[in-house]
């Protein structure tokens, strides 16, 4: 019978440094690869095991697709030993996206604090490269230190297309000058709902840390955001990807079948959650 | 022998004799044949080499046949560099012997791993015998089940013999529920069996209550003093409930390197979420951080979540988990505690 477990091999096409400790994978896609925003693959390397990892790039390419790894365990500092014209197994995609569709007749507000941001990038690039498709973006994104700010590079990119706000919790350079460079502002990302006007009857996909959730959710539902147009991606711990392990259990739900993207409606109620 | 024989055919029904005999046949087809033994009042699977002796023991077995078709460790795959080469850990087994109550952890477990290729291997290779002897003892029979014979269409098992003991001698129905069954009874030469079709897990008359009593109960009314006080100071995290229960699955995947450079096992191994590093993810943050907690996501594993997946509940009513508790934490006192609403002290999940 066909076996879930099962890795594919798939070579690494480019490898880039991105902030200052994650890398950023190309993987040449298998054939029939197909993914959305806010799905992810488990990247097996024997011996080291596996870990599961967002898939942030466009989704409309074909031959490749991105993921960007920190180095903060075993499994990703190994990841980081890796050069380019090497292989590693995959297997996924897998969990639920970020429901796209939706967005194509509202408005949406894009919410990233850290590493969320990583799930979100198919989404901007999708709108980004469709922009006529959608309505009115904005982005918020928060990480801590102009160190940890991912994709830099496209931020010019990004700002031609949709309402980008950046905060950066320490904003500080090794100067000890704030960073002129980023347009950004200090504080946390929930500080950035008082400079942004968000917009009224917008959908948000939020994907960050617990802590996040819990202040940015604070501040849609005193926006007035109903519990079902907020959006929000899970992070659990993953062995099977395949909804079967239960490491990942949340409620009644298991995150990496039935998430990692949930609607506040769906988990509200679920303690622990966030 | 021969007339003994030809007495039996004529009533159609195996007698002890012709069900040793018949343990003997499976023996020879190269079986392993496990079954529950009682040896010093300690009633455990063992491997059984002949049929002497053989009876059916009513009392539930100290570990129930998990084990057998979900190992605590096995090598998924063998690793070579980056090529995966998948095992194949399966061999013939019969399970002899389970009783109803256990039965009913296999209709989950077929439930869980129905997708999964080791465990659908095993089964391929493993005869499942049930027996009706349900156990008396209160603490292994919590919710009180009993055996009718309507319960078998709602059972998973290739053959399932029924135990009928009269004044002066024991019979032995016998009814099949797979053709793999059937076959083997076939080839042993007893035709006498009847085929129960498997009609899922649910009664006609729905949803098990107690199921849907636990599973409001602990959804809406989270007892904080009973998960925070009362359990949460009292479990001390041993895990030893999850070894032991027939529907405990949780499970973590691992590699494990060879001395060989670049060769080793990806293995699997049943986990425990009482284990302080089942909830934690990159860069050690945990989602379950204290024993309340821990305990809180078993019960609601076994009484909300798969009663919300299956439809079913995820605990059998063994009792196997009080028995092995070595601080005296009992699932019936528990569950009791759920139903009980007056005392509780409600607090809202904010």
């Amino acid at each position: 019978m066909k076996n879930q477990y099962k890795t594919q091999l798939v070579k690494i096409l480019k490898i880039e440094e991105e902030g200052s400790e994650s890398k950023l994978f190309t993987i040449k896609a298998p054939k029939d690869f197909k993914f959305k925003g806010g799905q992810f693959i488990q990247v097996s390397l024997p011996g080291f095991g596996e870990a599961p990892f967002s898939i942030c790039s466009d989704p409309n390419q074909k031959k490749s697709f991105e993921i960007c790894a920190r180095k903060t365990g075993v499994l990703t500092s190994e990841l980081h030993k890796i050069k380019k014209g090497e292989s590693v197994g995959i297997r996924g995609p897998y969990g639920a996206p970020f429901p796209i569709k939706l967005v194509e007749k509202r408005d949406l507000l894009l919410v990233a604090g850290g590493l969320g941001i990583e799930p979100l990038r198919p989404i901007i690039l999708e709108i980004l490269n469709n922009r006529k498709k959608y309505q009115k973006v904005q982005l918020l994104y928060g990480a801590c230190e102009e160190k940890d700010l991912l994709f830099s590079g496209e931020y010019e990119k990004w700002r031609s297309g949709l309402e980008f706000f950046l905060t950066l919790d320490k904003p500080k350079d090794i100067s000890g000058n704030l960073p002129k460079k980023w347009k950004c502002q200090t504080g946390v990302v929930t500080d950035l709902f008082d400079r942004a006007k968000i917009y009224r009857n917008a959908v948000a996909f939020l994907c960050g840390p617990p802590v996040m959730y819990k202040f940015v959710i604070k501040k849609l539902k005193e926006l007035e955001f109903k519990d079902e147009d907020i959006y929000l991606s899970l992070e659990r711990r993953m062995h099977c990807g395949v909804g079967v392990c239960n490491h990942c259990a949340v409620g009644s739900f298991s995150v990496c079948k039935d998430g990692p993207v949930f609607s506040w409606e769906r988990i509200k109620d679920i303690r622990g959650a966030i | 022998m021969l007339l003994l024989n030809i007495i039996v055919r004529y009533f159609f029904i195996m007698t002890i004799i012709e069900l040793r005999k018949f343990i003997d046949f499976l023996i020879e087809r190269d079986y392993l044949v496990w079954t529950p033994v009682k040896k010093d009042n300690f009633v455990n699977y063992e491997r059984l080499n002949g049929s002497d002796n053989f009876q059916f023991i009513g009392e539930a077995p100290f570990y129930s046949f998990k084990n057998f078709l979900v190992p605590c460790e096995e090598t998924l795959f063998n690793y070579k560099k980056d090529e995966l080469t998948e095992i194949d850990n399966s061999k013939d087994q019969v399970i002899f012997g389970i009783n109803p109550v256990d039965l009913k952890a296999l209709v989950l477990l077929n439930h869980i791993f129905e997708k999964d290729p080791w465990y659908q291997g095993r089964m391929k290779k493993t005869l499942i015998i049930g027996q009706s002897l349900i156990p008396k003892e209160p603490e292994h029979n919590i919710f009180h089940y009993k055996y009718e014979e309507d319960v078998l269409e709602h059972l998973q098992f290739d053959i399932f013999i029924e135990v009928q003991k009269g004044v002066f001698n024991t019979k032995y129905f016998f009814y099949t529920g797979s053709e793999k069954g059937q076959k083997i009874l076939d080839e042993y030469g007893y035709s006498e069996y009847e085929n129960i079709q498997f009609a899922g897990p649910i009664k006609e008359e729905g949803q098990d209550k107690n199921m849907i009593k636990y599973r409001d109960s602990l959804k809406n009314n989270y007892k904080k003093e009973l998960w925070e006080k009362d359990l949460g100071t009292k479990c001390i995290e041993c895990g030893k409930c999850s070894a032991i229960c027939p529907t405990c699955f949780c499970f973590d995947i691992k590699d494990q390197p060879d001395l060989k450079n670049g060769a080793g096992e990806r293995k699997r191994t049943l986990s425990s979420c009482f284990y302080s590093d089942f909830s934690e993810i990159s860069g050690k943050y945990k989602f379950l951080n204290n024993t309340a907690e821990r305990i809180y996501f078993w019960y609601y594993h076994k009484f909300v979540k798969i009663p919300d997946e299956f439809s079913i509940p995820g605990c059998v009513g063994c009792g196997r988990c009080a028995k092995v508790c070595p601080v005296g934490i009992n699932i019936f006192k528990v569950l009791s505690e759920l139903d009980n609403n007056e005392e509780s002290i409600q607090d809202t999940i904010s």
